[in-house]
């Protein structure tokens, strides 16, 4: 699926976007922890730090690790802290 | 008296004395009134103590402009302490705007120093018979003429205080805007403003440009050592991610997310996307300019970021970007960066104002006024209308009544596209696309209003669904509106919310090291409740009706163009409000 970074995700992860094998959350986090050291402080095991939330296709909110992710998805990792 | 407080407010009537011809000052009359334990433990300060004093004057009937309209600056017990974010006073008066209750909030060092001239709140009446400003030196009072500052910005009137009275006072400002009436004129401090609902025109009705504190009266705290170990273990957390987003790109960085979402107000609510939004997002910005940050004192967060424009640096917020970009169609950062400045300098509501500017601008498009010069997308256009709202000059002495007021003016039923509930201009969250906060807005007791409803936060949660709002979204929308007034008169900043596990047994007991008392987490569940209501006391009695709790018609007729779900039905935020109302058990 494709993964998309906005605010401190993005400046942890270093890039906008990127595209990640996964079948669910949970695996999706595992392999960005792996994969980008920035943001691996904000994610234990198979789940956000609380200041971070992630989205699907822009529709509903997820925190499941078990959460199925298909190929099409589209996962948003945002600051949970959205307003100010 | 309890420990963190004076136990006392000053009264100060503006109008007694005069200052004319006078070089060291005139004396005005001037009361120290005892402050009852349990209106303190009641209301514990900020906005709270304000609006419970504002009841207490008896005021809520009179025009928010009659000089006899109490004008009211409260601290609050945790001011002066160690913890962080506290160094807050909130500004508190009936709202020329809304004619509704309105509390705005400010950071710094006049909360300190104000504090420390041995009162809990300064309540101000009265005219002043001269442009002046109102000196309270350790307690003692007096006026001086502001002659010589007349018209100057709120920065300018500071540095000319300061050099005249010296630099250890702390000055409050107005700008010409609050001189001139602007219904959205600022109170600012140290580069900040109590923004929101026209309190800088409450301190022009009364004359006074500006208040200079400072003192030497500190209350002592109830058990030192453990609030400073309390402070120390907070201060520690505010370093973490919790903060991270105001402390790495500040809340500018909402307008990506926003965006994404499609709950960035663009072109006066047309839209909830804007296809400029990365010129005014802080990942872009910057890339093309200069940075730097800032806190407020007493702040471990360091929220502030401040850009380089030209050979000047503006302090930006996301709030002043959608306002003065996407709600008004500009998307060069320059421009926006140089009007939310421009607001600065004239201590305008730069929310008020982007909201009213995009108003007048669709009035334009639609052939409802005629300014074919103030057009979407135009920046020459946004800094005209700014320049001349903050002098009431053509087209801005229209404008600067709000746009309520403007659609009134305007007929055509345009009051449908005013972007205002209660009479405060809307702020940067679409309520098609967050409809949890659209109940939150329509609630308020000040208008629409981020600051006194937290509930967009629920939005971005897995609790509701943020595009189809149930009477579940109630409670939460209950729980945020409750956190924001405790929080408001503690007072603690909201960056803070994320870092707190246990938010109501941590504040209460920061408030027990400071004042002895016993408070437990319930107990400050039940203040929260109180001091809501007290709000709505003062709007009942300044005329308040039920149908003043919803949204412009503009929300309901359609949903967001490419968010066929994001719709808003009538009969669904009637419900809600209705839910809203049995739950508060009004």
């Amino acid at each position: 699926m494709h993964v998309e970074f906005l605010g401190v995700s993005r400046e942890r992860a270093g890039v906008a976007e990127m595209d990640v094998q996964a079948d669910t959350l949970g695996h999706l986090l595992g392999t960005l922890a792996a994969r980008m050291p920035g943001l691996a402080e904000l994610i234990a095991v198979d789940r956000l730090h609380p200041s971070l939330a992630a989205n699907l296709n822009g529709d509903c909110f997820i925190c499941d690790p078990e959460t199925p992710l298909s190929q099409d998805d589209r996962v948003l990792i945002l600051s949970a802290d959205a307003g100010g | 008296m309890p420990f963190g407080y004076h136990g006392c407010y000053l009264r100060i009537d503006v109008s007694q004395g005069s200052v004319v011809g006078d070089p060291a000052g005139g004396r005005v009359k001037q009361q120290l009134v005892p402050l009852a334990d349990t209106v303190l433990r009641q209301f514990i300060g900020g906005s709270g103590l304000g609006v419970r004093l504002l009841l207490d004057e008896g005021c809520a009937h009179l025009d928010a402009l009659d000089p006899r309209a109490p004008l009211i600056f409260a601290f609050s017990p945790l001011v002066g302490s160690p913890l962080t974010t506290t160094a807050k006073f909130a500004v508190v008066s009936k709202s020329p705007l809304t004619d509704r209750i309105n509390d705005s909030l400010a950071s710094s060092g006049f909360a300190i120093a104000g504090k420390s001239c041995g009162c809990d709140a300064i309540v101000i009446v009265g005219r002043a018979p001269e442009l002046s400003v109102l000196i309270v030196d350790d307690g003692e009072v007096r006026v001086e003429s502001a002659a010589d500052c007349a018209g100057m910005t709120c920065q300018a009137t500071d540095t000319q205080l300061r050099a005249r009275l010296g630099t250890n006072f702390r000055i409050a400002t107005i700008g010409p805007a609050g001189e001139l009436g602007v219904r959205y004129a600022t109170v600012s401090h140290d580069g900040r403003h109590a923004g929101r609902g026209g309190s800088g025109a409450v301190m022009g009705a009364k004359n006074i440009k500006a208040i200079a504190v400072r003192g030497t009266k500190r209350p002592e705290w109830a058990h030192p050592r453990e609030l400073i170990a309390i402070s120390k273990d907070l201060s520690r957390r505010s370093f973490g991610p919790a903060t991270a987003k105001y402390r790495e790109l500040g809340t500018a960085t909402n307008m990506l997310t926003f965006n994404r979402f499609g709950a960035l107000p663009t072109r006066n609510f047309q839209s909830g996307t804007f296809e400029e939004a990365a010129h005014l997002s802080p990942e872009e910005m910057s890339t093309t300019r200069s940075k730097t940050r800032d806190s407020c004192v007493t702040c471990t967060i360091g929220c502030e970021h401040i850009y380089g424009v030209g050979n000047d640096t503006v302090r930006v917020e996301y709030e002043s970007l959608f306002a003065l970009g996407s709600l008004c169609g500009v998307g060069d950062a320059d421009v926006v960066l140089r009007a939310s400045q421009r607001c600065d300098e004239l201590g305008l509501d730069t929310i008020s104002t982007g909201g009213t500017i995009a108003f007048a601008m669709e009035c334009v498009e639609r052939g409802w006024l005629d300014a074919p010069w103030l057009t979407f997308g135009s920046g020459g256009a946004l800094l005209r209308a700014i320049d001349e709202i903050g002098s009431r000059r053509g087209l801005g002495h229209l404008l600067a009544d709000g746009s309520r007021a403007a659609a009134h003016a305007i007929g055509q039923n345009s009051i449908a596209i005013a972007p205002q509930i209660k009479g405060l201009e809307m702020p940067g969250y679409e309520p098609r696309a967050l409809q949890t906060m659209a109940l939150g807005l329509a609630v308020g007791a000040r208008g629409a209003d981020h600051n006194r409803s937290g509930a967009y936060e629920v939005d971005f949660s897995d609790k509701v669904d943020r595009r189809h709002a149930t009477l579940d979204s109630v409670r939460h929308a209950i729980d945020t509106e409750d956190r924001a007034a405790l929080m408001d008169s503690l007072i603690v900043c909201k960056f803070l919310r994320g870092v707190f596990e246990d938010f109501h047994g941590e504040t209460a007991a920061m408030l027990r090291s400071v004042t002895g008392w016993e408070v437990t987490a319930d107990e400050l569940r039940e203040t929260a409740v109180r001091i809501v209501a007290a709000k709505r006391e003062f709007n009942l009695l300044a005329g308040w009706t039920p149908d003043e709790d919803t949204l412009p018609e503009r929300f309901f007729d359609s949903p967001l163009p490419n968010d066929a779900r994001a719709h808003l039905s009538r009969e669904r935020l009637d419900a809600l409000v209705v839910e809203y109302r049995r739950q508060r058990g009004w």
